[in-house]
């Protein structure tokens, strides 16, 4: 790909992604997001009384407190201005964190492979075209921005990692996830990630003012609110919901780890079909639109009937994200494979990310089981996006046979990716 | 024998072969799920609540060659002595098909059909609101 066609393809797809995602930003009701109304009463007390709501205030008040901060800001000014709309600024705010999604997914595989821009490529437009993305890039809600401040941290870690972390490499990943985490605490297993591979490096150079650096101004931006959440809540990760007083292991059915009705994500992937079981319905909530939040009314009721076509928009994108899961997954144990055998901290970041925040999402669903399934959601999992597309684009340029022909075939095959979704993606 | 180094194309390799076996295992077990387990469709929901619920004797159609021809299947019950069939349809143009055929048949119909969502009913007589809500709450 030559340097002129390579600039060309990327500044095309990150315009058109900007354009997607403000058109659906604008389009989208603000109420039909998750946890919309909590959101706005949240971010309403921030930006009026400045302090954090109680429980009492809003179902989210454990969530981090920062994107209510930004958008409680942003709300005050569409008021001041007469705005009637005033979470659209929210919303738009989500879209430009959407983007930067895709900027810096760009970026981290430009970080690990600065010669090969067929990768670049690929990430960017996997990562553009990724359905879960789109949809939470249109809601009232703080998870893009925890994802691209995440994916930012990481970014800041590979850089340093590819030559040597240096001070700057510490504070400046240390702050993105710092921040990350004071916006969703999906950032924090990330955080630990990024923490042990830097001490890691670290350890081998005899350098330890990095990883130093890297803890104290994450801990410092992340510390008083654990900190308020433990000594007001009781626990630093308390959620909106007590435990159920079994173990662990009691908490979920088998269905839930084995998803027995995984087949019905091709022939009816949306809410109530296989509620509760985690691989299907965080695949077709990804992929699709499980609890139907876009672009079609709510779920009917019992004995009603959906809209004509809503099954089957959402049948065609369970199809089609087949081949990139599975290429995402075969690109997070590549790069695994890769860095143990290179001994590569650069890369073994990723997969060691997207792992550590896998896990601590699989712990979460199971120590908070819900009868509607409202805590199987794949937005949860946005923030592993950044390296499930580096990977993904990796296997494909790998694995591709060399060759003007076969550069051209998958350019044609993501062309027909992103055309098939368009329907679904475009409100 | 000194190990082969991996290389991309070698790691690329396993990782799909490791992809595609967890996605073949997830197949795996959806279809030996579907093979040994059969979810219950919505007729036999409304059947056993029928008959478990309301303690309702439940009959297969007869005679009935619109209500036969619903894609979801369709039964007959006695509800407090108003005999009503219910049919099962899968979308909303099954639904209007079905009106269209009971209307076609003329007379009072108009008054003894229900169509409210995935279910058709065609009552004797006009319902009351007892038997009507004994009807709704057995939907699914």
């Amino acid at each position: 790909m030559s340097r002129r066609t390579y600039a060309a393809v990327v500044s095309a797809v990150l315009a058109a992604e900007g354009v997607l995602l403000t058109w659906n930003a604008w389009r989208f009701e603000w109420l039909r997001g998750y946890d919309a109304f909590a959101n706005d009463l949240y971010a309403t007390v921030v930006a009026t009384d400045l302090r954090l709501p109680s429980a009492a205030e809003t179902g989210v008040w454990h969530t981090p407190p920062l994107w209510f901060a930004l958008t409680g800001g942003l709300r005050r000014l569409a008021e001041a201005v007469g705005w009637e709309a005033v979470q659209r600024p929210g919303q738009l705010l989500a879209a430009a964190a959407g983007l930067a999604v895709c900027v810096v997914t760009f970026l981290l595989a430009r970080a690990l492979w600065p010669e090969r821009r067929g990768v670049h490529v690929i990430a960017l437009v996997l990562t553009a075209a990724t359905p879960a993305l789109v949809r939470a890039s249109a809601m009232y809600h703080p998870e893009t921005l925890a994802a691209a401040l995440t994916g930012g941290g990481l970014l800041v870690c590979v850089r340093g990692l590819r030559s040597r972390p240096t001070v700057a490499t510490g504070v400046g990943g240390g702050a993105l996830l710092g921040l990350a985490a004071l916006t969703r605490a999906w950032a924090l297993p990330v955080l630990c990630a990024a923490l042990l591979v830097i001490a890691l490096d670290a350890a081998g150079r005899r350098r330890w003012a990095p990883v130093l650096a890297l803890f104290a101004v994450a801990a410092l931006l992340i510390g008083p609110w654990l900190l308020n959440q433990q000594l007001a809540h009781g626990n630093a990760l308390a959620f909106n919901r007590p435990t159920p007083a079994v173990s662990l292991v009691e908490r979920r059915p088998a269905s839930f780890y084995l998803g027995p009705r995984a087949l019905d994500v091709f022939d009816h992937p949306v809410t109530p079909r296989f509620r509760n079981e985690l691989v299907p319905q965080l695949y077709a909530d990804w992929w699709g639109d499980w609890s139907l939040t876009w672009d079609t009314p709510p779920p009917p009721a019992p004995g009603q009937l959906l809209e004509e076509g809503v099954v089957g928009a959402r049948v065609r994108q369970d199809v089609v994200g087949l081949v990139p899961t599975l290429l995402a997954l075969a690109g997070l144990v590549s790069l695994a494979l890769l860095a143990f055998s290179r001994r590569s901290l650069a890369l073994g970041l990723l997969p060691l990310s997207a792992g550590a925040l896998g896990l601590a999402y699989l712990l979460f669903a199971v120590r908070f089981p819900s009868t509607d399934g409202d805590t199987i959601k794949a937005t949860y999992l946005l923030a592993m996006l950044p390296c499930a597309a580096v990977g993904a684009a990796f296997v494909v340029d790998t694995a591709r046979p060399q060759g003007r022909a076969w550069a051209a075939g998958v350019g044609v095959g993501l062309a027909i990716l992103v055309a098939v979704q368009l329907p679904f993606l475009v409100l | 024998m000194a190990a082969r180094p991996l290389t991309d194309a070698r790691a690329a390799r396993l990782g799909l072969a490791v992809a595609v076996a967890l996605v073949v295992l997830q197949a795996v077990v959806g279809a030996a799920w579907s093979l040994s387990h059969d979810d219950p469709t919505e007729l036999e929901l409304t059947s056993r609540c029928f008959t478990r619920e309301k303690l309702l004797q439940v009959e297969p159609t007869v005679g009935d060659a619109v209500a036969s021809s619903a894609s979801g299947g369709t039964l007959t019950t006695l509800v407090e002595g108003n005999l009503v069939t219910v049919a099962v349809v899968t979308h909303a143009r099954e639904a209007e098909r079905l009106r269209r055929e009971y209307l076609a048949v003329g007379g009072d119909v108009d008054a003894r059909l229900e169509v409210r969502g995935r279910y058709v009913r065609l009552w004797h007589r006009v319902p009351s609101a007892s038997q009507r809500q004994t009807a709704d709450d057995c939907e699914y």
